[in-house]
Formats: structure tokens, C-alpha cells, sequence
């Protein structure tokens, strides 16, 4: 017998952890499209159609990816369930990809193919609204348009979704109970801490900063007028690359890995 | 050390450490091998550890130090080709929202072994029936239809934390005759309890754990050979009892089995016996 992977056994795995729970993920998925509807729908009227694209797609792909990869390895939450989930035979590899299948997979495919539907209707909504023979039909029409997938915006929010989903998946193999809130405030302590001990050190190297982003640039208050001019300094081409790179592929693979780990060293 | 197997030797646990706690151990160096064609009862108090050694056997918890292998696999590998030959009940059970046959349509064909016909008989004996989704059932009916899964996915090692716990009495009745006739010389059936009448006459090795010790690992026959269970109007010497209490018609005792006397084992005096005078009961079974 294979031990590691076996098609008949990953079937068996797969239909068992869709049907088993199949109203929670159905009801789990619907609310957060219905999320994104909701935001998008109102964001384009308060802040307009620009922002609720790019807010409504960090929502939905990183922040509903958090979610869903919270949910699928959400079996720990009580002694048997955990108990029933870990003694199943079937691999460690097939329960890893299983969750990684439904997690950074499907519910991406599924939110992506919502999102378009959505922001095409919309968009259709907006154009078919404006008045043909305004003096500035062809520029409104043009300023509004569905968002690409292959944008700078949808590139690095892939990237987000990854680190982000990989995160949530560690934790809710770490903490048993509400891994979600555990692992945001977790999530939420690091990134404090990061940007503080980011700002200090750039306050020490370049005195009066405006602003500090980790990995990124500093920002440094020009002349003591009252309204100083602001400079950023970025860091230099080769080592921005080599950080993109990390944080693009690196880390992903990294902590997709860990989750491997964590599942296969998990004690109930 | 040495580790082997033979055709009876199912489950060896060679000096196991085990401990939540780094500093403070709840197992140190404990060996214990089972064997096949056996029900083995394991008692001890609230926080004895039974638990724990159940879900250390099952690969749920890792050893900190030493080893244990069931049926020539290590458990907490967690290998399918080990899980399909183990099946084990926890105290509090887990069942979806699905029907007993949806149930059996998605988890059974992980168990090779698994016999529908079996299963279907088992739920009737245990009177589990019904169209209902199994999380809608009373947690004693969702306790016998995992007793029924596990025992139809015939599995080489059953092992069992607390089962009879939310069963009414017919119900603990039941379940005492079906483990009876499930019992077959390839298989090997650990119960976990502290309710120790509930194994009166279903066990036939008795296993005794304490604060992480094992204090008796013995067959009903040879405490039955060693130990006298019976009731005296006075006791004589005190210094060869191992447990008194007073009855009815004067003390139960249990006393050293000197005369080589035929007496029936009775669990709770012998789990009072053992657990007050470990020392002297360990040096009478070495």
C-alpha cells in the first residue's frame, strides 16, 4: 500500500470532506460572496468604482481565503471531531492537499469567476447609464472598467491571498479553539511589531522620517518650513528584487510547507 | 532494547515517556505488551493517564522517549496502512450531519475490512434506527452508532476511552454482549474506563495504571491464582490483606491467595487493592 498518496483513497477523502459538511462550506462560500457583493455595491457609491474593486478583491480573495482556510481545517475545535479527523486512514499528504485543494483552489476559482460576474454587471450598469450624447460620455465611459486579473493590483493581491491563507491554515493547526481570532490577533501583534521596530531603526538612521514602510521605502521630511517637502528613499534595485522574490515565492512555499509539518506533528 | 513480534504479540509499548509538560512527566519508562485474542481492561483513577496511553497507541500523542509499535507499525507515523487496522473510540464521539447510511457511504471505504451486513446488525442490537441525520440523535445513540461502525470496520486493535459513559443500563447490557462476541483470536480490545463494574466479566487481562505507573498487568486467572476475593466474619491477619471493607455479612477482603483457593475476581476490590499497596502487589505479579 501506498502510503503517501493514492488516487482512490485522495477520492474518497476529498468526497468525504465535501459532503460531510457540504452545508457549512456551501453556506460558508455564499456568505462570503455575499460579503463582496455588499462591499463593492456600496464602496462604488461612497468612494467610487476604483477603490471598491481593489477594496472588494482584498476582501474577498485574501480576507475570504483567511476564512475558508481557517474553516477546512477547522475539525480541532472539539476533542472528537479532531480525534475522528486525525485517525482516518488516509496520509498526511492527502489531508494536506485536500485543504490546500479547497483552500487555495477552488474558493479562489470560485470568488474570481464571482468576481467578474460582479464587477462586469456593474461596470455594464455604469456605462449603460451614462447619457451617449454628453460632451463627456467617452472619457466617464473609459474611466470605468472591469479589473484585470493581470494587474498590479490583482498580482500582488494573489500574493497576499497566499501568505495570508497559508497563515490562517498554520493557525488553525496551532490553536484548537477559535483559530481565527487567535491567529488575527497574532497576525496583527507581528505586523506591530514589525513596523515599530522598522520605524525606530529608520529614526535612527535618518533622523526625522515621515514615514516608514517595512521592506519598502522611508519617507523623510525635507527642509523645517512649515510645510516640509517629503523625500523617499527606496531600497536599492537589486535587494528590492530579492525581497519581491521572497515574498512573491519564498515565503509562500515556505509556509505552505509548514502547514505540511504542522499536520504531520500535530498532537490531539 | 529489543523490539520484536511474534504471531501473539500485537502492541508493545517499550519505555514509554510521556508528559504534557516537559518538566513533569506522566509516563516514565513504562513497558507493556499486549496480545492478541484478549480484552483488556484499563482502569485507574480520574487523570491516571488512560487516556493519554489510549491516544499515544492510536498516534494521536508522540512518546517523548522510547517506543511503541502495534502491529509492527509506529503509530504516530499516522500511516494509513496503520489507521485502517485501528479503530479507536473516544469518550465524546463525533458524527456529522448525515444519515447512517451517508455516514457508512463515506467513511467505510477507508476500512477494508468493513462488513455492511455486520453493521447493520450491530445498529439493530444496539437499537439505533431511524432516517434521522445522526447529529439530531441523543449522545448515547451517537455513542452506539460509533460503537457499531467500529466494531464492523474490523479492525486488528479496538480501542475503547470510556464507552459505556452516556449508555443507560439496557443499553451497557447490550454492549457488554456484543464485545463479548466480537472478540476473535486475531484482534486485541483495550477498554478504558473508571466505571469498573461495567467490565465485571468482559475483561479477561486487567490492567492497573496510576500516576503514569503500571501497577498490574495480569489475566484474570492469575489474580484469580494469586488473590483471594472473599467475605470473613473477622479478619485474622491483617498483615496478608490487601483491602477490607465491611459487609453485610462482616468483611470483603482481599488477601494474598496463600491456600491456593478458588474465588471469583471482583474489579473494584482489586482495583482498591492494588492502588493501596502498589508496591507489594508489583512484587507479587513480577
Amino acid at each position: 500500500m501506498n502510503n503517501t498518496f493514492q488516487v482512490k483513497r485522495f477520492g474518497w477523502l476529498l468526497r468525504k470532506t465535501f459532503l460531510e459538511r457540504k452545508v457549512q462550506t456551501l453556506g460558508l462560500t455564499a456568505l462570503l460572496l455575499g460579503i463582496s457583493l455588499i462591499i463593492y455595491a456600496y464602496c462604488k457609491t461612497v468612494v467610487g468604482f476604483g477603490p471598491a474593486q481593489n477594496l472588494t478583491f482584498i476582501w474577498g480573495l485574501s480576507g475570504g481565503g483567511c476564512f475558508m482556510a481557517s474553516f477546512v481545517f477547522g475539525y480541532f475545535g472539539s476533542n472528537a471531531s479532531g480525534i475522528s479527523y486525525l485517525t482516518l486512514p488516509a496520509s498526511i499528504f492527502e489531508k494536506w492537499l485536500t485543504g490546500i485543494l479547497i483552500g487555495v483552489i477552488l474558493y479562489p476559482i470560485i470568488f474570481l469567476l464571482f468576481f467578474r460576474l460582479m464587477d462586469a454587471g456593474f461596470v455594464m450598469m455604469y456605462h449603460n447609464s451614462l447619457d451617449p450624447a454628453s460632451f463627456s460620455y467617452h472619457s466617464d465611459y473609459a474611466s470605468v472598467y472591469t479589473l484585470p486579473f493581470n494587474g498590479r493590483v490583482a498580482l500582488r493581491v494573489y500574493n497576499l491571498f497566499l501568505i495570508f491563507t497559508s497563515i490562517s491554515f498554520l493557525g488553525s493547526l496551532y490553536f484548537n479553539k477559535v483559530s481565527f481570532v487567535k491567529v488575527a490577533l497574532v497576525f496583527c501583534a507581528f505586523c506591530f511589531f514589525i513596523f515599530t521596530l522598522n520605524w525606530i531603526i529608520a529614526k535612527m538612521f535618518f533622523g526625522d522620517i515621515a514615514g516608514a514602510f517595512p521592506f519598502r521605502e522611508v519617507s523623510i521630511s525635507i527642509g523645517k518650513s512649515m510645510n516640509p517637502e517629503e523625500g523617499a528613499i527606496g531600497m536599492p534595485e537589486r535587494i528590492f528584487q530579492i525581497t519581491e522574490f521572497f515574498f512573491d515565492y519564498i515565503m509562500p512555499v515556505c509556509l505552505f510547507t509548514l502547514v505540511y509539518l504542522r499536520l504531520r506533528e500535530k498532537e490531539f | 532494547m529489543v523490539y520484536y513480534l511474534t504471531n501473539t504479540l500485537m502492541l508493545q509499548v517499550s519505555n514509554l515517556s510521556f508528559g504534557y509538560n516537559k518538566k513533569r512527566l506522566l509516563y516514565k519508562d513504562l513497558s507493556l505488551s499486549l496480545e492478541k485474542g484478549s480484552i483488556y481492561g484499563l482502569l485507574g483513577k480520574n487523570g491516571a493517564g488512560k487516556s493519554t496511553l489510549l491516544k499515544n497507541l492510536v498516534g494521536l500523542l508522540f512518546p517523548k522517549k522510547g517506543h511503541i509499535s502495534v502491529n509492527g507499525f509506529t503509530p504516530h507515523k499516522r500511516q494509513p496502512a496503520f489507521l485502517e487496522t485501528v479503530y479507536m473510540i473516544p469518550e465524546e464521539v463525533y458524527v456529522p450531519s448525515l444519515t447512517i447510511s451517508g455516514y457508512m457511504k463515506l467513511y467505510a471505504p477507508f476500512y477494508p475490512g468493513f462488513d455492511k451486513e455486520k453493521f447493520y446488525q450491530y445498529l439493530e442490537q444496539l437499537e439505533v434506527t431511524g432516517p434521522d441525520k445522526l447529529n439530531t440523535l441523543s449522545f448515547g445513540q451517537q455513542k452506539k452508532f460509533i460503537i457499531a461502525f467500529a466494531f464492523a470496520c474490523n479492525t486488528e486493535v479496538l480501542l475503547l476511552d470510556e464507552p459505556t459513559n452516556g449508555l443507560d443500563i439496557p443499553s451497557k447490557i447490550k454492549f457488554r454482549k456484543l464485545i463479548s462476541s466480537i472478540l476473535t483470536e486475531d484482534r486485541i480490545i483495550v477498554i478504558s474506563t473508571h466505571q469498573i463494574r461495567d467490565l465485571d466479566h468482559l475483561i479477561d487481562q486487567v490492567i492497573i495504571i496510576d500516576q503514569g505507573d503500571l501497577l498490574l498487568k495480569a489475566s484474570i486467572d492469575q489474580i484469580a491464582t494469586r488473590l483471594n476475593f472473599k467475605v470473613v466474619g473477622e479478619i485474622a491477619d491483617e498483615n496478608k490483606v490487601l483491602y477490607s471493607e465491611e459487609s453485610l455479612k462482616g468483611y470483603s477482603i482481599v488477601a494474598e491467595n496463600t491456600d491456593g483457593e478458588d474465588s471469583k475476581v471482583n474489579l473494584e476490590h482489586l482495583f482498591n487493592a492494588v492502588t493501596g499497596n502498589a508496591e507489594k502487589v508489583k512484587s507479587m505479579f513480577k
